[in-house]
This record gives structure tokens, C-alpha cells and sequence, in this order.
């Protein structure tokens, strides 16, 4: 009888395709605007995540996300590093400095400072230059997206492409000189600054003068340190907040959840997704059972039993969202991979496949179970009517 | 029927593109390393600190007596004095011409004596003279009386004399003492530092903020060590103290405290710019270290950890 | 006749639609029975309940009263799984409409009722291409019902309704969507292809020009069995006429 279904399936040619366009259709959008929705959400936390090696992030006690700073005293990495079970705590500068270009506009840069002897917290991948050339007088190491295109050099032809900053270049930063050493590679941000890492000393030497300039301090937990128990023993002592790598990434993205219509606007276009995807999928599958509703008729006059049409409008069901699945997920992903040179976000997690599994499944079986009701509520008598 | 077949391979083939997307895009950053690796605690519970290293004794700034053009500096950074030596010279041209007129002076003086001792003499001779006649009728009341009063006023001229020749002494051991003064010595058996002044420059008297030449005892070496006075109830003098080189955790050394200076000071960053002012007080503890162990140089910074008691439980006060 | 002959026994079978608040009664008191080996033929004007009562004798539709006996089983009182099974294995069925699955070539349609009957689908075409051959379509065996003509898809249809050998066929206007001489040809090849002693069949018809191929005729109106002549009377009527 499998065969029989797919057959009558893929006889109507036509409806077919319009059922699994319909179908595609609706997988493409649950998965491609969710995808972008939450590349963008990973970008508001890319930079914790960049920053690989501490375990614990500790702050000002009302930091809302990784964005807002609020500095504090230098003597606070000394007494973080002091309480037990912290096998190293290292200060992190972070904070938006204003760099003078070469043509004179200025560009508003994430400068990180990292801790001068161990550079810890640098940029992930280095694609010219090696980190430790952050020793070097003046050096900085710059993202290879701002180096591109915002801390470029004008292009000679009006209207040209920016020219890339190369290493040797400088750059006044708070009109202090700064000489590129580096160029990284990091995941972009949600502002999409260009990111500028140089040396906490040399951070606070840029940095207007403040009295408190410390943003974050680094704290990698002793080995077999649990951590849960170690953020709670920071904040007791020294009344900062204190949160794991973990904590901290949902703290901001909770914040950008909150905070922002992002969240909204991506509902409601994966809902529309889904919305017109199963009314275009449903209808044309219901319609097809319709079509088909005499032919079954038939095959429960000749003895087929509800059990065994059920079965069909399943198959044919499952069929059918399998392939507009495949499809609508093979589409996006085709999508990232050709955007993923260019500035959109895009994150496609393995969750985001069963996301729109669960999406055109449910298309599909709110599609098969109003054909079901339809054919088991069938008349085989129908069949004797001309 | 090709759409039976086409629709389903593409299908799967979207799923393995989109599978593999999934895989390729979502390998982990990776994490960049630690240039140096950071130095951590050997002890469980612990203060840390960051402590600069100097000289035992501080370091010596050495100024100048008299204000005045540079002559010539006698040593270099790294050389090695004793106490007394000359570390530079100031121009003494003005004063040897003073020292010549002293001279002159003293000379005039010494001079002017004998003369008056000739005088002194002279008189003393005729007075024995006058003196020796016993027949006071012989001479003549009044010219006894003259002689021994010319013998009395050359004795008190003579006095003056001397006087005169003490006081041109005087002024030249004052010429002398100021030329010494123009030679700038080492105070004790040091190591050079610092030289902050060149020949021809002028070396003003008095406190500077750039010292002309900093001094300080290499031999023993302390770590200046700052507690931040939150921490400085859970210092103990008798327990252990380690500290790291910064830039390469593997240099370290046991500390042995020397003192520990009582009065708790407004903190000056060791960390960062001068300038900058936050208002936390340290405790600063000075402790000494071999200094074979470390190729460290003063003034270098060095990670200290002070073993110390642990906070009190979980649920103290962070205050 | 002895019971044991006998196809099917219909007794007083009443049944009534009900719409609403208008009930219209389509089966007012049948009786009717149906040897082996007999081609029955149900005639009268539209709306007489020829199409109801086939729809009971094949066991898709319930009757409100009465009895209807199908070979000596009374489908009334089976239980629904049991009746489909009655149905799959026992009765044949010739549509006016063909009611052919457009998707399916020839011999795949013909195989429905033997995969129905839970038979491999590579033997189930096996039989069917030999019992299209039966029908005189054995080369065409491949081609899809839009691709043949009526007739054929109605031979099409009748080997579908043989192929499982059932013991009953109910034909429902069988000739009425075909010209005078397919129809006849169609007839033909069913009374031929399909009749014999173990099987019995209902055909319900307006086409007069088919009655001589009838056994017996059964007459109805409004509910009723008028008259059932059988085929000496109706040669007799017809040489009267004549």
C-alpha cells in the first residue's frame, strides 16, 4: 500500500510540488530567520565567548551585560586574586576610545586592554603578527573586519574600496600614536566596532583619565575548583559580581532578550513562517486528499481499512515534509555559506535543525490529521455516485 | 518520473549540507593561550600582591650641596663605589681663584706676625736694656717708663697679629671646605643606578624631583610588597611568602620579610600611570630574597603571594 | 433454490437517509435474492435506490432494518474489521466512473485488491498482468488509465474486480459511460471473463440496450422490487413488444 500512496502522491505533479514548495518554503524561513536571529543574539556575547580561557568573569556588582562597564579599582584584581581556590586572576581593560585615522575622521574602537605579562584574554586567531608583538612600544593588534574596512585607508579613487591597514601602520588612539603589530581574526559584535587589543598598561594610557580604569577582571579557578562555589565565595568577599563564562553569556543575552525588539521581530517572522508555510503546505495537502478522496473511497470499498489509509496520508505526509525539509534546511544553509563573508549574522546550530524539524512535522501532521479526519470519516458509499 | 528521484536526492543532499553546515560552523573558538604562562598561588589561602623590587635601604638619591655647573661626572650607571669616592664635580674655577687670594692673605698675615715679633723684639731688647741699668739715675724715669710701654703695645700688636693669621687660616680652611664640597662622594658602598646629569648641566641644590643620581645597595635585594588595607588584617608577619618574576612564571622565590613599615600609606599605583589616584590605602611589607635566584632587576614588578588565613566563612560580611 | 446456492438473501431491507429534518426513504422493504453463477441486473428510474441497495449487498452501507444475507453471512451483525475483510476478499467492484487510481498503470491498479488482501506487491502484479491478458490487455499492462480508452479503462476496471476471484461482483452503471458498441463488447467480456457457477453478478444499470446479457432483471421503484422477470419472461415481453 506504500507504494501505492507515494504513487498517488506524486501522480497530481503538480500539487506535489506545491506541496513540498509549500513545505520548503516554511522550513526555509524556521530556519533562516532563526539562524539570523541568533547570530545576532551570539553576537552580543561574542566577545565572552572570544575570551577562552578564564573560567569566571568578576565586575561591578550592577554590570547588566558584557557592553556596560563600570569600572573598578585597580586594587580589586589583588583581592580576587587573593581568595582561595582562584589559580590566577588577571585585569582586562574594555571600554570605547575614539581613533583618529590618517584622513582625519575619527572611529569609535572596542579597545582591550590585556594583562601585560601573560596577555591573556587575547584575540582568538591571528592572521598576521603574533600576539606577544603587543610588547613592542605603541603596538596594537587590530580585527581584521575594522582593519578593513572602518580603520581603512581612503581609497585613492573616490567612492573606492578603503584600503586595509597593514602591519606597520599607525593610528592616534586618544591622540596617543599606536603602530598595528597584529591583525585577528574575532567574531564581530552586535555594534560591530572594530575591536583594537593592546596592553592593559597602554589601554589606561589611551583611556581618558579616570580614577577607576579596571573593566574586568580574569579568573581562571584552581583545577577541580567547582565554579558555582567559587563565583559565590568572590561575591562574598569582595562584593563584586562574579559569574562563569556560562553565567555571564546568558546574563547579556538576557539582557538583549529583554531589552530589545530583536527577540519580537524574529518571532514573529518565524511565526509568519510557519503561519504561511502550513497554510500553503496544509491547504495543498488537504486539497490533494480531496482530490484524492474518491480514490480512497474506493480502496475502503474494496477493504482497505482506515488503519491502513491512515497509514498512507502518513507516509505521503511524511514524505513530503522530509523533502521540504531537506530542502527548506539545504536552502539556508546554502544561504549562510554564501553570506559568509559579509556582515550578516548568521548561527546555525545543530538545535536550530530540530527547531524546524518540530516546525514543518507539525505542519505536516496538522496537513495529515485533517486528511485523516477526512478519510475516515469517508462514506465508501460515495463511490457508486457518478 | 525524474521528480520521483530528484526531489528526494536533493532533499538529502540539503540535509547533509545543512548537517555539515551545523558541524563546520559551530566548531569551538579557538582559545588564544597565554603568552606567559600566569603565575599562581602555591599556597591555599593566600594575599596577593604586587610587589616592586629595590634596594636594600631604598634607594639613594643623591643631591647636591651647592648648586652649579657640572664639571666632570666620575662614574657611570653600574659602577660599583665605595664609600668616599667622587661620583661627580662640580666647576671650581671661582673658588681656587678665592683659595689663591686666601692664600695671599695668609700669607700677608704670617708676614704682618714676624713683623711684629721683630717689633716685639726690638722693644724687649731696649726694655732688658733700660731694665739692666741699675743706677736709676743713669736714665731718666720717663724713658724706663716709654720703654716698657713700647714693649707692652708690640707685645699686644703681635697678639693682634697672630690673630690676623688665625682668622686668614680660617677663611682659607673655609675656601678649602668648599672646594671639597663642589666633589660629590658616595655616601656608602653602593652600586650607581641612575645618572641623571651630564658635564656642563647645572646641578641645583636642594630636593629634586628627578634626582641627580640615584644610588642603592645591589647586594641585598627587598620586595616592596603592597597589601591593600582590606587584605592587611589577614597579613601575618611569620608566614610564607613567594614571589613570581612577571613574564615567566618559572623564575620564583621564597621571601623573607625584613620589616614591615607601620603606618599605612595612600597607595601609589606600581601598576600604571603615575598619575593616576585611587583612594586605597596599602600596608606595605618589605621583604629580602637571594638574589642569585632571579635574574631581576630593580625596580622590576614581581606577582607576591603572602600565605594568609582564609576569609572568614562564606556567608561573612564582605566588608 | 437451495440455500446453499443462494449469493445473496435480501429480506424486508429498509433503510433511510436522514438530512436534517427531511428523511427520505430509499429502501422501503426489499426482498430480493441472488443465485450463484447468476447475472443479476437492478433496473428502474434514478433515485429508485438501485445504487442503496448495492451499496448494502457489497457491505458498505448499513441497512436501518431487515436482513441481507451475503453468502449465508448477515453483514449487519459483523463487526466492522470483519467486514472489511468480508469485503476485500469476497466482493469485486465495476464502477460507471471506472474509478481507476490515475496514478497507477494497469496492472498496478488491477493488483489494489490483492495487496489489499495483504499479497506481495511483485506477485500481486504477476497475477494482475495475467488476468489483463484475460481482458485482452496484455499489452498494455504499463500504461496509465489516461492513456487508454474508456473501454479499456472499464476493462481495466473488471480485471481489478477479478482478480482476486471474489464470489460476488457489483457492477454499478458499468456501460453508461461508454458507447453502444464498447459497452456491448464490455458486456460481453464480463459475462464471459467473469460468470460462472461460484460467482454471482449484481449489475445495476439504466442501459437497456444491455438487459439480454442479464439472467434476471430486477425491476424497482421507489424502494420496492417491482417485478423480477427473468430472461424468458423478458424475451417473451420483448418478442411481444416486438
Amino acid at each position: 500500500m506504500n507504494h501505492i500512496a507515494l504513487k498517488m502522491l506524486m501522480g497530481d505533479r503538480g500539487k506535489y510540488l506545491g506541496i513540498v514548495m509549500g513545505l520548503t518554503f516554511a522550513s526555509l524561513i524556521m530556519t533562516q530567520q532563526p539562524a539570523i536571529f541568533l547570530g545576532l543574539m551570539s553576537r552580543s556575547y561574542s566577545f565572552i565567548s572570544d575570551v577562552g580561557l578564564p573560567d569566571i568573569w568578576v565586575m561591578d556588582a550592577k554590570v547588566q551585560f558584557v557592553d556596560d562597564i563600570k569600572p573598578l579599582q585597580d586594587t580589586e584584581l589583588y583581592r580576587v586574586r587573593g581568595i582561595s581556590g582562584v589559580d590566577w586572576a588577571m585585569p582586562m581593560y574594555k571600554g570605547l576610545l575614539k581613533a583618529r585615522l590618517v584622513d582625519g575622521t575619527f572611529q569609535t574602537c572596542n579597545v582591550v586592554g590585556l594583562d601585560d605579562a601573560t596577555l591573556i584574554g587575547g584575540p582568538p586567531v591571528m592572521m598576521e603578527g603574533k600576539l606577544e608583538d603587543l610588547r613592542r612600544s605603541d603596538g596594537i593588534i587590530v580585527d581584521v573586519d575594522g582593519a578593513r574596512d572602518k580603520l581603512g585607508k581612503p581609497s585613492p579613487t573616490p567612492g573606492g574600496k578603503r584600503i586595509s591597514l597593514k602591519v606597520g601602520d599607525s593610528v592616534e588612539l586618544n591622540d596617543h600614536r599606536a603602530i598595528v603589530v597584529g591583525i585577528a581574526k574575532v567574531t564581530r559584535t552586535f555594534q560591530s566596532q572594530s575591536v583594537v587589543y593592546t596592553t592593559y598598561s597602554r589601554a589606561k594610557s589611551y583611556a581618558p583619565k579616570e580614577r577607576k580604569l579596571l573593566s574586568f577582571v580574569l579568573v581562571k579557578a584552581k583545577p577541580g575548583q567547582d565554579l558555582a562555589e567559587l563565583t559565590r565565595r568572590i561575591r562574598a568577599t569582595t562584593g563584586l559580581a562574579a559569574y562563569t563564562r556560562g553565567e555571564f553569556i546568558s546574563l547579556t543575552y538576557e539582557y538583549f532578550m529583554h531589552n530589545t525588539g530583536i527577540p519580537i521581530n524574529f518571532g514573529i517572522s518565524v511565526l509568519l513562517g510557519f503561519i504561511v508555510g502550513a497554510a500553503i503546505a496544509g491547504q495543498t495537502f488537504y486539497n490533494c486528499t480531496l482530490e484524492n478522496l474518491r480514490q480512497f473511497g474506493v480502496l475502503k470499498a474494496m477493504g482497505a481499512s482506515n488503519w491502513v489509509l491512515l497509514r498512507m496520508i502518513l507516509l505521503q505526509a511524511v514524505l513530503v515534509g522530509t523533502i521540504g525539509y531537506g530542502l527548506g534546511v539545504g536552502l539556508t544553509a546554502l544561504f549562510g555559506y554564501s553570506m559568509r563573508h559579509s556582515i550578516l549574522a548568521f548561527k546555525f546550530p545543530w538545535q536550530l535543525l530540530l527547531f524546524s524539524g518540530a516546525g514543518v512535522s507539525l505542519i505536516c501532521v496538522f496537513a495529515a490529521l485533517i486528511s485523516i479526519l477526512k478519510v475516515i470519516r469517508l462514506e465508501p458509499a460515495i463511490v457508486f455516485k457518478g | 518520473m525524474q521528480v520521483k528521484y530528484t526531489l528526494p536526492i536533493l532533499a538529502v543532499t540539503g540535509f547533509l549540507f545543512a548537517s555539515y553546515t551545523v558541524v563546520s560552523s559551530n566548531k569551538p573558538i579557538p582559545v588564544a593561550p597565554a603568552i606567559a604562562p600566569p603565575a599562581s598561588a602555591p599556597f591555599k589561602s593566600f594575599i596577593a600582591g604586587a610587589g616592586i623590587v629595590e634596594p636594600k635601604g631604598r634607594n639613594i638619591a643623591i643631591g647636591t650641596p651647592l648648586s652649579g655647573i657640572v664639571k666632570t661626572v666620575a662614574v657611570k650607571v653600574g659602577d660599583k663605589v665605595n664609600a668616599g669616592m667622587p661620583l661627580f664635580y662640580l666647576d671650581d674655577r671661582d673658588t681656587h681663584a678665592e683659595l689663591t687670594v686666601k692664600l695671599a692673605d695668609l700669607a700677608k698675615a704670617k708676614a704682618s706676625a714676624n713683623e711684629a715679633l721683630a717689633s716685639l723684639k726690638d722693644t724687649q731688647s731696649l726694655s732688658d736694656l733700660a731694665e739692666a741699668v741699675t743706677d736709676r739715675r743713669a736714665i731718666s724715669s720717663e724713658e724706663l717708663l716709654r720703654r716698657r710701654n713700647a714693649l707692652l703695645i708690640n707685645a699686644a700688636k703681635l697678639d693682634s697679629a697672630k690673630a690676623l693669621v688665625q682668622q686668614a687660616e680660617a677663611a682659607l680652611a673655609n675656601t678649602q671646605t668648599t672646594l671639597a664640597r663642589l666633589i660629590v662622594q658616595a655616601p656608602i658602598d653602593c652600586e650607581v643606578l641612575q645618572v641623571n646629569i651630564r658635564p656642563g648641566e647645572f646641578a641645583q641644590a636642594g630636593a629634586l624631583n628627578t634626582p641627580l643620581l640615584v644610588l642603592g645597595n645591589m647586594d641585598q635585594l627587598h620586595v616592596r610588597v603592597d597589601i591593600d588595607e582590606n587584605d592587611a588584617w589577614r597579613f601575618d608577619k611569620n608566614s610564607k611568602a613567594v614571589a613570581f618574576l612577571r613574564g615567566n612564571q618559572h623564575f620564583k622565590t621564597d621571601l623573607i620579610l625584613a620589616y614591615v613599615e607601620p603606618y599605612v600609606i595612600p597607595k601609589k599605583s606600581l601598576t600604571g600611570d603615575s598619575t593616576e589616584q585611587v583612594d586605597t590605602r596599602v600596608l606595605q611589607a618589605l621583604y629580602s630574597f637571594d638574589r642569585k635566584q632571579l635574574p631581576v632587576y630593580v625596580g622590576q614588578q614581581m606577582d607576591v603571594f603572602i600565605e594568609a588565613k582564609d576569609y572568614p566563612g562564606n556567608n561573612g560580611s564582605p566588608l | 433454490m437451495n440455500p446453499s446456492s443462494l449469493a445473496v438473501r435480501c429480506q424486508n431491507v429498509v433503510k433511510i437517509y436522514a438530512t436534517g429534518d427531511q428523511k427520505v426513504t430509499a429502501l422501503n422493504g426489499v426482498n430480493l435474492d441472488i443465485a450463484m453463477g447468476e447475472l443479476m441486473m437492478l433496473v428502474g428510474p434514478s433515485g429508485c435506490g438501485k445504487t442503496t441497495l448495492i451499496s448494502v449487498i457489497a457491505g458498505i452501507l448499513d441497512q436501518d432494518s431487515g436482513c441481507c444475507e451475503v453468502f449465508g453471512e448477515d453483514l449487519l451483525n459483523m463487526s466492522n474489521q470483519h467486514k472489511l475483510k468480508f469485503r476485500a476478499r469476497n466482493i469485486g467492484f465495476v464502477f460507471q466512473a471506472f474509478n481507476l487510481l490515475p496514478a497507477l498503470s494497469a496492472a498496478e491498479n488491477v493488483s489494489v485488491p490483492l495487496i489489499i488482501n495483504g499479497m506481495k506487491r511483485s506477485d500481486a502484479e504477476r497475477k494482475a498482468i495475467t488476468v489483463l491478458d484475460q481482458v485482452g490487455l496484455g499489452e498494455r499492462v504499463s500504461a496509465l488509465p489516461s492513456e487508454l480508452s474508456g473501454g479499456q479503462q472499464q476493462r481495466v476496471a473488471i480485471a481489478r474486480a477479478l482478480v482476486h476471484s471474489p464470489k460476488l461482483i457489483v457492477c454499478d452503471e458499468p456501460t453508461s459511460s461508454l458507447d453502444h458498441e464498447t459497452g456491448c463488447n464490455v458486456m460481453a467480456l464480463l459475462k464471459e471473463v467473469a460468470l460462472h457457477k461460484d460467482r454471482a453478478l449484481v449489475i445495476v444499470t439504466h442501459d437497456a440496450r444491455i438487459f439480454d446479457f442479464a439472467d434476471r432483471i430486477a425491476e424497482m421503484d421507489d424502494g420496492h422490487i417491482v417485478e423480477v422477470k427473468d430472461k424468458m419472461t423478458q424475451l417473451l415481453k420483448n418478442i411481444e413488444h416486438g
